[in-house]
């Protein structure tokens, strides 16, 4: 892997020798064989061959891993995020992929490493909104508590959370409902539906617990429901800035917080009725 | 080893079909599968002497470049007719998008049937022949996007100097893709797949081209050739990241791969 601050051929001897104190225990008799092939090689005119020989097996089931180089995973979000850039004109494919690849100065055969139908890129896009979004939260929240700003009410802070989540949907825009399809693979469902819910509990939690009508499942599945409803809706959307969209979400979001109103209004009229029933019953049995 | 194919080069695709009963087609063509090469990749394939895999790739990313094309099509909707015909004709005249292929082999037998083939099939361009060891290959660093070595690998003598090469000459984020005859672990299958080989493989060799003493050679060599998991290890020790390995047919074949990182 590069390193990209110190010169490459001293940087894999230095790497080497990290990897070889670290996997010191490991494989030993693999090594030394490795080691005494490549010192009779005259070393002039093929510098690259003795690094090589010194450096020790790579446990590939996530073992060591080199601490002054990156390692394969975050190589591999690099290059998921540089495809990101070509995706309005590719799609969400392995040849996208292969672009970012190109721009990271790696070969196209890079996009191997994922699967052909570019699952990776769309949950690792996914989880980058999904990231984006918490700061996003995390700030405001931050300076609700330094008084720098006033506290939203619950509709209008879950409509806010949820229009700036979609609209960074906006540039890929054309290509989303491809992405969809992907993601409702059943290779796919588990991590899509987890990054979903964990989003979801994101903005809930920083809305706070503000309306006590309703219990924690009932709130998910709602947002929920909001949620995936207005991202159909901005898929179809030809307005101006999508305001179709946010009026759109505006309405959910007023309906969920009625329906919380008349679902405590039921409740009580329902204890009301109770304790009616109740007295009708003691004063008939007397 | 050099013997043995020149004996063999010109029977060598007739053997192939009815050693595996055609199968080894099959193998070759996911082989490319997985490999999902877009255009404009360099491909080296080593031991790759009649083309098989060449011919293959070349076929792939042909119509990958038109899928491509058309692609750019849709998307230039609002252009005018002249933009539209200029731009095609300039795409027209470069149909496998800038891929290339050089398929290098130990053996001049072996790229002499190739080109022949090459001819007959139609396949002109964006192929290279070039006679090389794979243990030592006449070409530069970091030159290749993929390396390729198809039932070619347990025929060279030093299998650790070939992985060698194979790292040195792909390019950073070059993937290596070995396909070859594997262990297989099931031992009802095992048996049969020994009785096969060493029963009906050498009388094919006797009967289809007149040589018993090869076809045993080649049954030994698999015998002898390291299991998947030592020959992932081997290719990790050359310096290749993610190595993988499938099993086709239970472990009949196996195809490695490794990306240099």
């Amino acid at each position: 892997l590069r390193c990209q601050h110190s010169t490459p051929l001293r940087a894999l001897q230095a790497s080497a020798a990290l990897r070889r104190v670290s996997d010191e225990h490991k494989k030993e008799p693999l090594t030394s064989p490795s080691q005494q092939q490549f010192d009779p090689h005259p070393d002039g005119h093929q510098p690259e061959q003795e690094p090589q020989g010194l450096r020790p097996s790579y446990t590939g089931q996530g073992g060591q891993e080199s601490e002054d180089c990156e390692s394969e995973e975050q190589l591999q979000h690099r290059i998921l995020t540089a495809a990101l850039e070509f995706v309005p004109e590719h799609g969400w494919t392995a040849e996208a992929i292969a672009e970012g690849a190109k721009t990271l100065g790696l070969s196209v055969a890079a996009a191997g490493m994922f699967h052909s139908d570019g699952s990776e890129l769309i949950l690792h896009f996914v989880s980058e909104c999904n990231a984006k979004l918490s700061e996003l939260l995390e700030q405001e929240q931050k300076r609700v508590q330094l008084g720098e700003a006033e506290k939203k009410p619950t509709d209008e802070f879950l409509r806010d959370a949820v229009e700036a989540r979609l609209r960074m949907l906006i540039p890929y825009i054309e290509k989303w409902p491809q992405a969809l399809s992907i993601l409702l693979l059943p290779r796919n469902i588990p991590s899509s539906l987890s990054l979903l819910t964990s989003m979801i509990d994101d903005i809930w939690h920083y809305a706070g617990d503000q309306s006590t009508d309703f219990n924690w499942y009932t709130r998910r599945a709602v947002l929920t429901g909001i949620y995936n409803t207005t991202e159909l809706v901005m898929l179809q959307d030809s307005s101006p800035d999508f305001e179709d969209t946010w009026r759109f979400l505006e309405n959910r979001v007023a309906d969920a917080m009625t329906m919380s109103n008349t679902a405590s209004q039921v409740q009580s009229t329902g204890e009301a009725v109770v304790q009616g029933l109740m007295g009708a019953a003691v004063t008939v049995s007397n | 080893v050099y013997q043995v194919f020149e004996s063999v080069a010109k029977k060598y695709d007739v053997m192939n079909d009815s050693m595996t009963l055609g199968i080894h087609r099959i193998w070759k063509d996911i082989l490319i599968h997985k490999m999902n090469p877009s255009p404009g990749t360099l491909l080296l394939d080593v031991a790759g002497g009649t083309g098989d895999i060449a011919f293959r790739f070349i076929n792939y990313v042909r119509s990958a470049r038109e899928r491509q094309l058309q692609r750019k099509l849709k998307h230039h909707q609002n252009l005018s007719w002249q933009q539209i015909f200029e731009s095609y004709q300039k795409d027209k005249c470069n149909s496998l998008g800038d891929s290339q292929v050089v398929v290098c082999d130990i053996n001049r037998e072996m790229l002499k049937v190739g080109k022949q083939k090459a001819q007959h099939l139609g396949y002109s361009e964006g192929l290279s022949w070039v006679l090389g060891n794979a243990e030592e290959l006449p070409f530069d660093d970091d030159k290749f996007d993929v390396y390729t070595i198809a039932f070619g690998i347990r025929n060279v003598t030093r299998i650790d100097l070939a992985l060698q090469e194979a790292y040195r000459v792909l390019k950073p984020g070059g993937r290596f893709l070995c396909l070859e005859f594997s262990h297989v672990s099931n031992p009802v299958l095992s048996r049969l797949y020994d009785l096969y080989s060493f029963q009906v493989i050498p009388v094919l060799g006797e009967v289809i081209a007149g040589d018993w003493k090869s076809y045993q050679y080649l049954v030994e060599s698999i015998r002898r050739f390291p299991p998947q998991e030592e020959l992932k290890e081997m290719i990790e020790d050359a310096g290749f990241f993610k190595v993988d390995y499938e099993n086709l047919n239970f472990g009949i074949v196996a195809i490695h791969s490794g990306f240099k990182l």
